[in-house]
C-alpha cells in the first residue's frame, strides 16, 4: 500500500540532469525520457497518423532523433519535453504529407526542430494542469476556429490547404486562424513580446 | 519586415504553416539571433508543445519501450530485486535466465531488424516520391538544363534541370562534406533581383547529391541555379560564396 507513495516521493531528477546524462550517452536516461514523455508523444502522433503501428514506429524515430541530436540542446536551459513533442509532431506531419503525396519541403516543419530554439521555457509545460488549460482554451474557440487550428496542428495544412479542405475562402480561413491564435494567446497568457 | 510586423506570424511559423514572405523573414531574424524574434518564437513553440499534449490519451504497447531501448543497444530489465533477493533469485533462476536472456537477445535482434526494415521501407517510399518528381522534371518537354564544373576535375560537377511546371532538379558530384551544423542550400538566381531559397540538402558519403525543389519556376527570368553552404536552419539570402553556379543562358535543351 505504501509502495505508490514511496515511488511518488522518490526524488525525480529534473530535465537538466536528464539532458546531461543523455548527452553522455547514458541509455538509462533514454529509458527515463521515454517513461516521462513516451505516452504523450505516442498520443500526439497517433492523433495525427491514426494508425497504431505507424505511430509506434514514429515514436521510436522521435526518441532516436533526440538521442542522436541531444548534444545541440542546452543542458541547463533546454526544455527537452517541448523539443521532443515538437519533433514528434513534425515527424508525424512529415509522414502524413509523404503518405498523401503532398510532400512540401520538409524544412517547413524541420526548421522548428532546432534544439537551440528550446531554451528558457517554463518548467513542466506538459504537466496535466497546464494541458488542461490548453484544452479549456481550445474548447472556448468557435467550431470553425477550432477546426482550423486542428487542421494546422494535427494535419499540418497550410492556410490555403485549410481553405480548400473547409470549402471556404482563403481570407475567411485566415481570419479564423488569426482570431483563434489571438484567443489562445489571451487565454493562456502567452503574450508575444512587444 | 520588422519584428513588430512579424509577431502575428510566429505561431504559423511554429506550426510550419507560415507563408511567404513572412516565413523567410522570420527565418532571417532567427538566423541573426534577433533578440525580439528568438524569444518570441520560443514562446510559441512552448505553446505548440502544449497543444500536442491535448491529443486524446492513448497508450502504446509495452513492447515499444523495449524496442526503443533495444535500438540503442540496451537489454530490457524487467525486475528490480533487493540485493539479497537478487542473489537468491539469481541462484535459483540461473538456468532459466540463461535461456531467457538468449531468447530475449534474439527477440531484441528481431525488433532491431524490424525497426530498420520499416525505416528502410519508409525511406524508400519517400525516395520513390522524390525520384518521381525528378523524372517528371527531367522528362518534361519544356525542361531546360545546364551543366556546371565540367571543365574541372575536382570541384563539384553535375547538372541542373528546370521545368516551368515541375520545378528544379540538381544532380551534383564531388561535393565536399559540410562542416558540423551546416547544410547545402540551393538558390534559384533570377537575372535581376535577389536569389530565392530553394531548399536545404545534404550530400551522400560519396559526395553525390540529388535535390528537388518541386513547384513552378519561371525559366525565362532565371539566370542561374547556385548552391552555398549555410547553417542547418537555412538562410534567406546566401551568406557564403557559391560552391556551384549553373548558368542557364548558354544551355538550351
Amino acid at each position: 500500500m505504501l509502495l505508490p507513495l514511496l515511488l511518488a516521493l522518490r526524488a525525480i531528477p529534473g530535465d537538466p540532469d536528464l539532458v546531461e546524462r543523455l548527452r553522455k550517452r547514458d541509455p538509462q536516461a533514454l529509458a527515463e525520457l521515454y517513461d516521462r514523455y513516451g505516452r504523450q508523444a505516442y498520443a500526439l502522433i497517433l492523433r495525427v497518423v491514426r494508425d497504431a503501428a505507424i505511430a509506434e514506429d514514429l515514436v521510436q524515430e522521435t526518441f532516436l532523433r533526440v538521442w542522436n541530436r541531444v548534444h545541440g540542446l542546452d543542458a541547463e536551459r533546454g526544455s527537452i519535453g517541448a523539443w521532443l513533442m515538437t519533433i514528434a509532431r513534425n515527424r508525424a506531419i512529415d509522414y502524413l504529407r509523404s503518405a498523401a503525396g503532398r510532400e512540401r519541403n520538409s524544412l517547413d516543419v524541420e526548421e522548428t526542430n532546432h534544439p537551440s530554439l528550446f531554451c528558457d521555457m517554463e518548467q513542466g509545460i506538459l504537466a496535466s494542469d497546464k494541458t488542461r488549460r490548453v484544452k479549456a482554451a481550445m474548447e472556448k474557440l468557435s467550431t470553425n476556429q477550432r477546426t482550423a487550428m486542428e487542421l494546422a496542428y494535427f494535419e499540418g495544412l497550410s492556410q490555403s490547404e485549410m481553405a480548400e479542405r473547409m470549402g471556404q475562402p482563403l481570407g475567411t480561413v485566415k481570419t479564423w486562424v488569426r482570431t483563434a491564435l489571438k484567443s489562445l494567446r489571451d487565454e493562456l497568457g502567452v503574450a508575444v513580446a512587444p | 519586415m520588422n519584428c513588430q510586423e512579424l509577431q502575428d506570424y510566429y505561431e504559423l511559423f511554429a506550426l510550419g504553416a507560415a507563408e511567404e514572405p513572412e516565413r523567410t523573414e522570420i527565418r532571417a531574424h532567427l538566423n541573426r539571433n534577433c533578440e525580439v524574434c528568438v524569444p518570441g518564437v520560443q514562446r510559441v513553440l512552448e505553446t505548440a508543445a502544449m497543444l500536442g499534449a491535448t491529443a486524446p490519451d492513448a497508450v502504446p504497447s509495452r513492447k515499444l519501450r523495449e524496442r526503443i531501448l533495444a535500438s540503442v543497444g540496451v537489454e530490457p530489465r524487467r525486475f528490480s530485486w533487493s540485493p539479497v533477493w537478487a542473489v537468491v533469485a539469481a541462484a535459483s533462476l540461473a538456468l532459466l535466465l540463461y535461456v531467457g536472456n538468449r531468447q530475449q537477445r534474439e527477440k531484441n535482434e528481431l525488433y532491431r531488424e524490424r525497426a530498420q526494415l520499416l525505416q528502410s521501407l519508409r525511406s524508400a517510399n519517400i525516395e520513390t516520391a522524390r525520384l518521381n518528381e525528378a523524372f517528371a522534371i527531367v522528362n518534361g518537354a519544356e525542361t531546360k538544363e545546364a551543366s556546371f564544373g565540367g571543365a574541372r576535375p575536382t570541384p563539384p560537377r553535375g547538372k541542373v534541370f528546370l521545368n516551368p511546371a515541375q520545378g528544379v532538379l540538381l544532380m551534383a558530384f564531388n561535393l565536399p562534406q559540410t562542416p558540423v551544423g551546416k547544410l547545402y542550400e540551393m538558390w534559384v538566381v533570377p537575372k535581376t533581383g535577389k536569389p530565392v531559397a530553394a531548399g536545404m540538402f545534404q550530400s551522400q558519403p560519396d559526395g553525390s547529391a540529388m535535390h528537388v525543389r518541386p513547384g513552378q519556376v519561371d525559366i525565362q527570368s532565371t539566370g542561374a541555379v547556385a548552391v552555398t553552404v549555410e547553417d542547418q536552419v537555412g538562410a534567406d539570402q546566401p551568406t557564403t560564396q557559391p560552391l556551384i553556379v549553373a548558368a542557364l543562358d548558354s544551355a538550351p535543351r
